[in-house]
């Protein structure tokens, strides 16, 4: 297979670093602004990944263990993400569920890559409350030349079971990192999409470990140490 | 039960030494509640001592209150900048590091990061020292003018600030040398023995008389240890000469971890022959000059070898006779008592007197947070400050009885007055002269009552007195000063009007029997650490009281007659094969750990059948009756630790304390995931769905899940793959790595013992082509958890994706090109030993350990040749040896892949050094721990999974363009940082894109629940193992 890097992903890769940086919160406050221009459904959906983001990654978890040390684990996203429904699937189901894998990818903190008229559609409402290149549209066309580019993170579909697994096939064969598939099968329910650890599967974790007593004392146990009873 | 009241009977010291020496160690972290009822008994005064002391306690703070003399400024220092203050911390982090700083860059922008946040103006004036307030109107000004450079928003200031800020940088940064420099001068006597000597006169015409020491950093380089050697000689001719003949004549204090590079327990040959001769040297030299030399206590680990040596030097000709060769012994440790006990029977047979420092113990802190870490079964000291001082004077109790001082000369280091009065108190109760023992205090600490004291009492006080460069010493004063800060509290106390006299004059014994419990509730033994599951435990191999136990029962399974055989298990059946494989040792291919059984794709087939026909019953099974076999699971490992620990070495050539975390590890795992599936799996969750609805959501099992694990954690990842699989509830097939079979074949028969049902876990033994191909083309598979390289997770991945069936997860951990940063404000004593450690421990055979080494240019010829001299110290060996630091690597192919890489290395890079093979090494695989400075994390195409370290100096305004090249890498596994400034901390934090950030440690041996593991990119696909996303991948979200 060749390689290929569009220019999409470039893009999508310069952006990433700023756009991870804002934070759960910082992306969810923009991506809000965006939800007006939604239908009642669309909203609704968009609504509650924010909510369900804020909940579930919205902030960092302070993990238990020795005193003089600070373990902290938080999220960020992977990395571009190709949002696209199967060709042929369209229906306002599915456009309630391309909200939702939108709204999930962007606010776990990836730039995200929508395809044909429809993704158009949706960038433009979407565009310009986020920093430029964090939503990107291509022709239909294109669509290959992305899930084959080297770099994407992945890739969050409507599908049905059979084009899953051809895409899961062609994701495979990429050199490079593991790319992800993240599909939903269930058009009725968008039982995948409508779960609360859906937004997981956009997100990496990273756990940052300090040596809080590197330069001698330990303020947390003198403190156990002298606390009255 | 050691009897604490014995040691007043005088036939104490008729006791064979050797008994004595037997009720040593056993107290290392004995039950601190039934201990303390023990020693109370010693340190319990009658009423009318008591009365006595609170007397002389209450005389001696009101005379200090009434004295004029000021304050010493480090008393004055403390008072303002107390400790429990942000200021405070932030002033001595400042001290700890700004004078190492050798670019200007680093150190303004470190004054900036340090100053800009503490809140400067509320100390000004407050102080009645001119030294005082005149550093809190620099670091106010100074704290002001730093943060004018950026605006909140962060958008730039405007010119006249940031013309300020680029005029007043270099004056600042003048500014805070030179006031670091005056910090030094107060806490550091003098730069030399001379200076010292001469500064000294003043306290030596008011009756004192000193103690010096070159104190610093342990040495890590046999060329640190011949310097520091060098210098203690000096500082013996320098005192030998003195002639100033007022009082007693000043003594020489030596820390040993400064004159021998492995100054442990695991060299106790090296420390017992090459420590022994330069601490010799040093005793014969200062016996001619009369110059009595102390050896200072270290950490508890330490202790007993420290004692060791202790004897043979006290009963060597060179100090026998001579009465001035002593020690200093913690009164925290609990076993201080048994110690002096010891101590003064070793006295008695030798026929000499010991001068014996009793201090209440500096190293507090790490002593908790290293048995916190280590999983221990307690702790080593006490964990209140008032069990401290009763054992203080329990012990004081014991060295001034008279049968005792005849013995030892004790001498009491302290500055509280209350421990100073009843000390007082306690010697003229036993008929002790004034003469036969003395007071210690710091150098700078403590003048106030001291002066008062020796007005009122003929008593000798000798200063501890640090000497040395004060860029050299002030790191490791002011790091001691904040492990030790408790300690200041009582010099503001006794200082502060309003502090009522009546509350400084307490009785420890009082204090500490009015509490509800002798131990403090609010520091957990380590294995309650975390709230809602066991830690797991691990033995000391420092303390002889658990070394020797564990040694005996892992010996039980090291011998060749114990052989292991693995055979595929499929449905509880083992199954016997026409494939049989031996297991040789790593270390020695003439030994033969067992044989292993192969599977073939028949026993694949059928393995998964039965483990798909298993899955609906085991899916239904509650979630939390699959948790508590996983809690069964635990304890089985425990129990069966000796085991599983000889297991590691024979079969993957691991180090005991590797050995040791392997196992914790296992057993952590099989906790977490058990107490994450009771919180998460057990009962359906409600949530408001995005229609608004109440809806719920259940976590279920997938099928049957493949776990695919390596042979570096053949224990720890093969578990906990396995069991977060089970526990969410799978069914499961399971390959350990070809090379580790022999231990995963135990933990799956443990496991079954544990309660999983024999038709839903099966073991299938064998290579990738036998068993790994066969199960990744299987139909049934729904899921797969691996660790291993990126190729095969490549390959893996394209062969699950082909099988024409609907995706499964793939959880992958894969490999990394891990880096460390290091700039110019870190101390490079912390960084070579993390370095080293991150990059050759596990013989370099861990994802996470270090590759690329990244250090700030400035500081690169200091750093270098230190880490080139801790190489030199490392013992590559026998795995099972306590002396080895570094074993074999696992077998030929990955022997020669690393083989080839140094090869390419010498003739790409620079070979910085490389450590020495024993000469037997051909026996088994071995790979010299090798480290090369080469000029971009370009010339390294992929991971070299072994002991070979790079190193890459970058340029202090370079920082953003090596994380952008590391990010380049594709890899993100981990990195380690090295940095007292925080805000560069903070930043590289936010722009490397790794899973695991280790700030200012090493950057290995993540925890289960505490630093959950696992990289991104080419690094793996996450979730984290032992972190709270995990298993949910393992599960169908379902809603119900």
């Amino acid at each position: 297979m060749t390689i290929v890097k569009p220019i999409q992903i470039d893009v999508a890769n310069q952006v990433f670093e700023a756009w991870n940086t804002l934070g759960v919160q910082g992306r969810a406050e923009k991506l809000e602004q965006a939800i007006y221009s939604l239908s009642h459904e669309q909203a609704q959906m968009a609504r509650w990944q924010l909510a369900n983001a804020r909940h579930e990654i919205g902030a960092a978890q302070v993990m238990p263990g020795p005193t003089g040390e600070s373990n902290v684990l938080s999220t960020h996203g992977r990395g571009a993400f190709l949002t696209a429904v199967q060709a042929g699937l369209n229906s306002e189901q599915a456009s309630v569920g391309l909200i939702g894998q939108m709204f999930a990818a962007l606010v776990a903190g990836n730039p995200i890559i929508t395809v044909g008229p429809e993704g158009q559609a949706l960038m433009d409402q979407l565009a310009k409350y986020v920093p430029q290149g964090v939503i990107q549209n291509i022709a239909e066309s294109a669509r290959d030349s992305i899930v084959e580019a080297s770099d994407l993170a992945g890739v969050a579909i409507i599908c049905d079971p059979e084009k899953a697994q051809q895409l899961s096939q062609q994701l495979a064969q990429k050199p490079g990192l593991l790319c992800q598939l993240v599909e939903e099968t269930d058009l009725v329910r968008l039982s995948t999409i409508a779960a609360p650890n859906y937004i997981l599967r956009f997100v990496t974790e990273q756990t940052v470990s300090t040596n809080t007593t590197a330069i001698g004392g330990n303020a947390t146990l003198l403190e156990l140490g002298s606390k009255a009873e | 039960m050691f009897n604490a009241l014995e040691v007043l009977q005088p036939t104490i010291l008729e006791r064979p030494l050797n008994t004595l020496w037997a009720r040593i160690s056993p107290l290392y972290c004995v039950d601190e509640e039934q201990w303390l009822t023990e020693l109370l008994k010693l340190a319990e005064p009658t009423d009318a001592q008591l009365q006595a002391s609170t007397d002389a306690a209450t005389h001696l703070i009101e005379q200090v209150r009434k004295d004029d003399e000021s304050m010493s400024l480090i008393d004055s220092l403390l008072l303002e900048y107390s400790l429990d203050t942000k200021e405070g911390i932030l002033l001595m982090c400042l001290a700890e590091a700004l004078m190492r700083v050798p670019d200007k860059e680093t150190a303004d922008a470190f004054i900036k990061d340090r100053l800009s946040v503490a809140d400067w103006a509320s100390h000004a004036n407050n102080s009645e020292s001119f030294f005082v307030n005149a550093s809190t109107w620099g670091l106010l000004l100074t704290g002001k003018i730093v943060t004018m450079d950026e605006s909140k928003d962060g958008k730039p200031a405007n010119l006249v600030n940031r013309l300020v800020n680029r005029m007043s940088e270099p004056v600042i940064r003048q500014a805070m040398n030179q006031a670091m420099k005056i910090m030094g001068h107060q806490f550091v006597l003098g730069r030399s023995i001379s200076e010292a000597l001469s500064r000294g006169k003043s306290y030596r015409d008011k009756g004192y008389t000193y103690s010096f020491d070159m104190l610093g950093e342990a040495a890590l380089t046999q060329q640190d240890a011949e310097k520091y050697l060098a210098s203690y000689l000096q500082a013996v001719e320098s005192v030998g000469q003195d002639t100033y003949g007022k009082g007693h004549r000043p003594t020489i204090s030596i820390k040993l971890s400064a004159l021998h590079p492995r100054y442990e327990v695991g060299c106790e040959e090296r420390v017992m022959t090459e420590l022994f001769e330069s601490v010799k040297q040093l005793i014969s030299r200062a016996r001619e000059l009369n110059v009595g030399i102390t050896i200072d206590a270290e950490e508890a680990d330490r202790l007993e070898l420290s004692l060791h040596l202790f004897e043979k030097l006290f009963r060597d000709d060179c100090t026998k006779g001579w009465g001035l060769f002593g020690l200093v012994v913690q009164a925290y440790s609990k076993r201080c008592l048994p110690v002096l006990n010891w101590l003064a029977a070793l006295a008695k047979d030798v026929g000499d007197r010991i001068p014996l420092r009793l201090v209440k113990g500096a190293y507090w802190d790490s002593e908790i947070k290293l048995c916190q870490q280590r999983g221990l079964s307690g702790y080593p000291v006490y964990t209140r400050k008032e069990a401290t001082d009763v054992s203080y004077l329990a012990c004081a109790n014991f060295l001034l009885s008279p049968h005792t001082r005849e013995w030892i000369f004790p001498q009491f280091a302290s500055h509280n007055a209350h421990t100073i009065a009843t000390i007082a108190t306690i010697a003229d109760n036993m008929g002790a002269n004034a003469n036969e023992y003395e007071f210690q205090r710091l150098h700078g600490m403590g003048d106030a009552l001291y002066n008062r004291l020796i007005k009122d009492k003929d008593v000798c006080v000798r200063i501890y007195a640090p000497v040395g460069s004060h860029k050299d010493l002030l790191p490791y004063l002011v790091r001691r000063l904040l492990e030790n800060g408790a300690n200041s509290s009582f010099v503001h106390r006794l200082v502060d009007a309003r502090c009522p006299v009546s509350e400084l004059v307490d009785h420890p014994v009082t204090t500490l029997k009015g509490r509800k419990t002798l131990r403090n509730p609010f520091i957990n033994l380590p294995k309650d650490m975390f709230a809602d599951r066991n830690n797991s435990f691990g033995p000391n191999i420092e303390i002889e009281a658990e070394w020797q136990p564990f040694k005996a029962s892992v010996d039980a399974f090291m011998g060749q007659e114990t052989q292991w055989t693995a055979k595929p298990i499929v449905g509880g059946d083992s199954l016997t094969t026409d494939d049989v494989h031996s297991v040789k040792s790593p270390y020695d291919h003439a030994l033969v750990a067992g044989q292993v059984h192969w599977a073939n794709e028949a026993i694949v087939n059928q393995a998964i059948e039965q483990a798909d026909a298993a899955y609906p019953a085991w899916s239904q099974t509650p979630a939390t009756d699959r948790a508590a076999c996983l809690e069964r699971m635990a304890e089985l490992m425990e129990q069966n630790y000796a085991e599983l620990v000889a297991l590691c070495h024979r079969e993957a050539g691991k180090t005991i304390q590797d050995c040791i975390d392997e196992v914790r590890e296992a057993v952590d795992f099989c906790n977490y995931y058990a107490q994450q599936a009771r919180q998460n799996f057990a009962a359906p969750k409600a949530f408001s769905n995005y229609l608004g609805q109440t809806q719920q959501v259940q976590l279920t099992g997938r099928g049957v899940f493949a776990c695919i694990s390596p042979w570096n954690f053949p224990l720890a990842i093969f578990a906990g793959q396995v069991v977060a699989a089970l526990v969410s509830g799978n069914t499961v097939v399971c390959k350990a790595a070809e090379q580790t079979s022999l231990i995963a074949y135990r933990a799956v028969q443990m496991l079954h013992e544990a309660g999983i049902p024999t038709d839903v876990l099966h073991f299938l033994p064998g290579n990738g082509a036998t068993v790994g191909a066969p199960i990744t083309q299987h139909k049934r598979i729904a899921g797969l958890a691996f660790t291993g390289s990126t190729g095969t997770a490549q390959m893996i991945n394209r062969t699950l994706a082909s099988r024409g069936v609907a995706p499964v997860p793939v959880i992958a951990e894969t490999g990394g090109q891990n880096a460390m940063l290091i700039d110019s404000t870190s101390l490079p004593e912390q960084v070579v030993r993390d370095a080293v450690r991150s990059a050759f421990a596990s013989a370099g055979q861990r994802c996470s350990a270090l590759r690329v080494m990244f250090v700030q240019a400035d500081i690169a010829d200091r750093v270098i040749p230190m880490i080139a001299g801790a190489m030199k110290q490392q013992s590559v060996g026998l795995p099972y040896l306590h002396s080895t630091d570094v074993g074999p690597v696992i077998d030929e192919k990955a022997q020669q892949m690393l083989l080839d890489h140094i090869e390419v290395m010498k003739k790409e890079g620079r070979l910085i050094a490389q450590s020495e093979l024993p000469e037997w090494a051909e026996r088994g695989t071995f790979v010299a721990p090798s480290a090369f400075e080469i000029s971009s994390i370009d010339q390294l195409k992929d991971e070299k999974f072994g002991p070979i370290m790079h190193v890459v100096r970058y340029k202090a305004k370079d920082l953003d363009k090596i994380i952008d090249t590391i990010n380049h890498s594709g890899f993100g596994l981990t990195m380690g940082v090295h940095s007292r400034n925080e805000t560069t901390c903070a930043h590289i934090a936010k722009r490397a894109r790794v899973g695991n950030l280790y700030i200012n440690r090493d950057q290995v041996g993540a925890v289960v629940g505490v630093q959950p593991f696992g990289g991104q990119g080419l690094s793996g696909t996450g979730p984290k193992a032992g972190g709270p996303h995990y298993l949910p991948r393992f599960a169908k979200e379902q809603l119900v």
